[in-house]
């Protein structure tokens, strides 16, 4: 049996179904007004689901703006940001928790420390910092800036999962002749699986939601991601919230997709990385 | 081969994690690799975080007005500029009434999710996961979201009040309510993250620990905050001391909604210095202003590491 705590005296089904509505009942209701008419997104009594069913305001959104475009350039920088965010952290994790060099306590304090001041703080000074490389309005700008914020996180997050493979296999790798970079590459990294898994797709929300940094980095039109495309649409068409719903409900789908097949362990990973 | 030293040596070292065994034993080729696969890292917080916060010093000492023009050096001139604007400490203030009620406001709703999380049965199953979609929601489109439920000529919230009395009127326009409903639109954002994590950390609580003080008689309630709570403490802590540092990040959701408005009432620091830097065009005095947000954060930080550090936490 699992111990339960109960929530005083209030029934836990009636706090079920009230956070259930909390949680569910916004994105439920944006995402059946995507699929309304004009006429029935406005009328004065609602509609609890769509009577007239219609696909007019995704066909508006991809036909007459340029949501593909945002589209596309939203996945070239989530993919980016999650590969380098991978990649980043991974070696950072492992060099600092599992090689150990000499100093990583103090590495790893320090890269924590400067994750900690507020970014929205820095976006004057990484402007210039970035205009001067040469980084603004590019991908490659946005991609380093969004790195900066996950990697940090996303290693201190994989500390744990590179504790629980137990230091035994390195001992025995390198008994059967294996050099530190196959040790790594070959025994540790893939008894890692859950602990890439939730830095992917950590890495992958955060800079497919991210709209502060994108929104001044960028300046282009046709490099624009899907926040700033969106928050353009809704200053655009206010008086066109089927529209606008239709906007919403693409630019959160594939995030929510992915949850669905990778939900699970992302919160299973995320859960074992900060308990540890 | 010398290899299996050094991984001797990382495996004393996991179990006291300060202790410098490893220094001195550790082979040269392994050494080699642990710093090249720290470099990056390192290069790209230096280049992201140090050096704009190195910049945002020299700025703040200057009269810099769009970024990037000429500007002279003119000392504290700027620090004095922003210390007698009354904007800065309203924001300031803001932003520590947005920090506190945001708190609050999360930390209750996660608990009591991550307290029927625990529970068996399919809802809880199930709930462990789409729990987190709020927070997956892209900040842009949770904005949206609320706008539109709360619209005060179509909104359904708006239309359920009304129907039984209540005018809500416009929830993002009305003076200091507005402040209210923004922090409970960030709240249902980022709550399903801590409540995940809390649920997680109870998860580790022994229930042998939970049924011996039951069975000394302590209802639930005196369980939970003398046995249950103290071992939560270490997660709590770092929950507490990231979560605030998130929190008082937040910019999206606010200027997403209000933009700052109506007539300022929900400028916090962060939209403070980007309507300085972006709207207002005075670049020294945004940077001066974060400078000493970056100050007073690291004062708040330190205070709250020295009296909310668990005992036992490294």
């Amino acid at each position: 049996m699992r111990p339960t705590l109960r929530l005083g005296r209030i029934p836990a089904a009636i706090s079920m179904i009230v956070l259930t509505v909390i949680v569910i009942g916004p994105i439920y209701w944006v995402v059946s007004s995507a699929f309304k008419t004009r006429q029935e997104i406005l009328q004065a009594t609602p509609t609890w689901w769509p009577q007239n069913f219609t696909l007019s305001n995704f066909e508006q959104l991809f036909m007459t703006t340029d949501y593909a475009l945002y589209l596309r350039n939203s996945v070239i920088v989530a993919v980016a940001t999650t590969i380098v965010t991978l990649i980043v952290s991974l070696a950072a994790a492992y060099g600092l928790y599992r090689l150990r060099v000499p100093g990583s306590g103090k590495i790893a304090g320090i890269v924590l420390l400067s994750y900690m001041i507020p970014g929205t703080l820095l976006i004057v000074p990484l402007y210039k910092t970035l205009a001067g490389a040469g980084l603004i309005d590019t991908y490659a700008g946005l991609v380093l800036v969004n790195v900066a914020f996950t990697a940090p996180f996303c290693t201190w997050l994989l500390r744990g999962f590179i504790f629980s493979v137990p230091a035994e296999l390195d001992e025995a790798a390198a008994i059967d002749g294996a050099g530190p970079v196959r040790t790594m590459v070959q025994v540790v990294l893939p008894l890692m699986a859950p602990g890439v898994a939730t830095v992917a797709v950590y890495s992958f929300v955060y800079s497919w939601t991210e709209f502060v940094f994108a929104s001044q980095f960028i300046v282009s039109d046709t490099l624009k991601t899907l926040p700033i495309g969106l928050s353009a649409l809704v200053g655009q068409y206010t008086v066109n919230w089927g529209l606008v719903m239709a906007g919403t409900v693409s630019t959160l789908l594939p995030t929510v997709i992915l949850f669905v097949f990778v939900g699970k362990y992302f919160v299973g990973g995320l859960i074992a990385g900060a308990t540890k | 081969m010398t290899a299996p030293v050094s991984t001797r040596s990382a495996r004393t070292v996991n179990s006291r994690p300060r202790r410098s065994a490893g220094v001195g034993r550790t082979t040269t080729s392994t050494k080699v690799l642990g710093y090249v696969l720290v470099a990056p890292i390192v290069a790209i917080m230096a280049f992201v975080i140090a050096f704009p916060l190195v910049n945002a010093v020299i700025t703040s000492l200057q009269d810099q007005r769009v970024i990037g023009s000429p500007a002279d050096f003119v000392g504290l001139d700027t620090y004095l500029k922003v210390l007698g604007d009354d904007k800065f400490w309203s924001a300031l203030g803001r932003s520590g009434i947005w920090l506190i009620v945001n708190m609050i406001v999360q930390t209750i709703l996660a608990f009591a999710t991550a307290l029927l999380l625990q529970r068996s049965g399919w809802w809880s199953k199930s709930a462990r996961t789409w729990i987190v979609l709020p927070w997956v929601v892209p900040t842009v489109a949770v904005a949206v979201i609320w706008q539109w439920l709360l619209n005060s000529n179509y909104g359904i919230i708006h239309k359920m009040f009304a129907a039984v009395g209540i005018d809500i009127g416009a929830p993002f326009a009305d003076g200091p309510l507005t402040l209210i409903t923004v922090i409970l639109v960030n709240s249902w954002h980022w709550f399903p993250l801590s409540a995940v994590v809390i649920y997680g950390a109870l998860a580790t609580v022994p229930h042998e620990v939970i049924e011996a003080a039951k069975m000394d008689g302590a209802n639930a309630w005196r369980t939970f905050w003398s046995v249950t709570f103290p071992l939560l403490q270490p997660v709590l802590f770092a929950l507490g001391l990231v979560g605030s540092l998130w929190s008082f990040n937040v910019l999206d959701t606010i200027y997403l909604t209000t933009k700052g408005g109506p007539a300022g009432a929900t400028t916090t620091m962060p939209v403070y210095i980007y309507d300085t830097a972006f709207s207002a065009f005075r670049s020294s005095e945004a940077a001066a202003a974060s400078v000493l947000t970056v100050i007073v954060l690291a004062i708040a930080g330190v205070l709250f590491v020295r009296f909310a550090r668990p005992k036992d936490f490294a």
